[in-house]
């Protein structure tokens, strides 16, 4: 996905409003704790989980790009990629930092 | 008020639960949640939900095999939710007795456009004949089913065994009598999904009571096969002291 310094734009249900937040702390945890400690632990096998379930979950809330990510990081885990594995964590930091949320 | 709809999310991932049950509520429905097969089944000891969202890949059980277990015991509708999202995962899980099958991701719109569809496409259909007919004797083209002792009689009052889907599949069809009904209609009110959720087997299974029935099979007068539609029962059928059922379809063979 490479590095973006662009505003991302996503416009979302405001039916979603009470629970995107809550969503998107999720994601920022993933980049924080989750993934670097399973990926510092070699457990590949919580890394394809976590990149399953952004893959399944992210265009449900309106992220297309989480479900993109999750689907590099569940593909990398299955392939023990660890450079693929730093490459989504990078992209997923990346577009937590510039997504901008409008509801509507 | 009406009782809003009761929808059970199982899902191991809570973003999705989440979403699901909020989407849900949002849109005039009561959600339940859990994660795993045993939290499905500690809530089906104590409620009927309308309709199952299922998750194939959850931390207990797989989901196919609880889409299995669930519709050999109830005829709640499943609509699988799962990230297996290849053909033959799709083709297994509604071959196991799924109404409807949503990859992830998905659009939520879509997938409440789903749960209102299969809500509507299973309240389309009679209530439970198990309990409809328990008690009841039917009398047709001069057969006679007596349903509570599962006997069949032939017009020379010759008793005629049936196998248990064979008597489920006759018993549909007395229940609607000159209406024609879809394979997947009579998969459900027979409970036949249980059995094997394939098209051919109400094929089979129809062509093995034609042959009970002695209907010429090349010509059938009792169960006429409609093409493209499925197949009806075009006679009179009696229930008790009731006629109903009058053979006016006016459907050839």
């Amino acid at each position: 996905m490479g590095v973006q310094s662009d505003k991302i734009t996503v416009h979302i249900d405001e039916d979603l409003a009470e629970i995107v937040p809550g969503y998107l702390f999720n994601r920022r945890k993933d980049v924080d704790q989750q993934l670097p400690q399973a990926l510092a632990s070699g457990d590949f096998q919580t890394l394809r989980i976590l990149g399953h379930r952004m893959k399944g979950s992210g265009a449900g809330y309106g992220f297309e790009g989480v479900s993109e990510i999750g689907r590099a990081i569940e593909e990398a885990a299955k392939l023990e990629n660890r450079d693929g594995i730093t490459q989504g964590i990078a992209d997923l930091a990346n577009y937590l930092d510039h997504l901008d949320v409008i509801y509507d | 008020m009406a009782t809003p709809d009761h929808v059970l999310v199982v899902d191991d991932d809570p973003d999705i639960r989440n979403l699901v049950g909020k989407l849900l509520e949002k849109n005039g429905f009561r959600a339940s949640k859990v994660s795993d097969g045993k939290g499905l089944r500690m809530l089906l000891e104590k409620s009927q939900p309308d309709l199952i969202i299922l998750d194939l890949m959850l931390p207990d059980e797989d989901g196919l095999v609880l889409c299995r277990n669930l519709r050999s015991r109830s005829n709640i509708p499943v609509i699988i939710l799962s990230a297996r999202g290849e053909d033959m995962d799709r083709i297994i899980g509604l071959e196991m007795g799924a109404d409807d099958y949503l990859g992830k991701p998905f659009h939520p719109r879509e997938l409440l456009a789903r749960v209102k569809s299969v809500l509507r496409r299973a309240r389309s259909m009679p209530g439970d004949i198990q309990e409809l007919d328990a008690n009841a004797t039917y009398r047709f083209a001069g057969w006679v089913l007596d349903v509570p002792t599962r006997q069949l009689y032939s017009p020379k009052s010759k008793k005629i065994f049936l196998s248990g889907g064979e008597f489920a599949l006759l018993r549909v069809f007395l229940n609607h009598p000159n209406r024609v009904l879809s394979r997947d209609q009579l998969l459900d009110f027979s409970h036949g999904r249980e059995i094997e959720p394939f098209d051919r087997t109400i094929d089979m299974q129809v062509s093995r009571l034609r042959r009970r029935l002695g209907d010429d099979p090349k010509k059938p007068s009792l169960i006429k096969t409609v093409r493209s539609a499925g197949y009806v029962l075009a006679v009179r059928v009696e229930r008790g002291g009731d006629t109903y059922g009058a053979d006016d379809s006016g459907l050839g063979d």
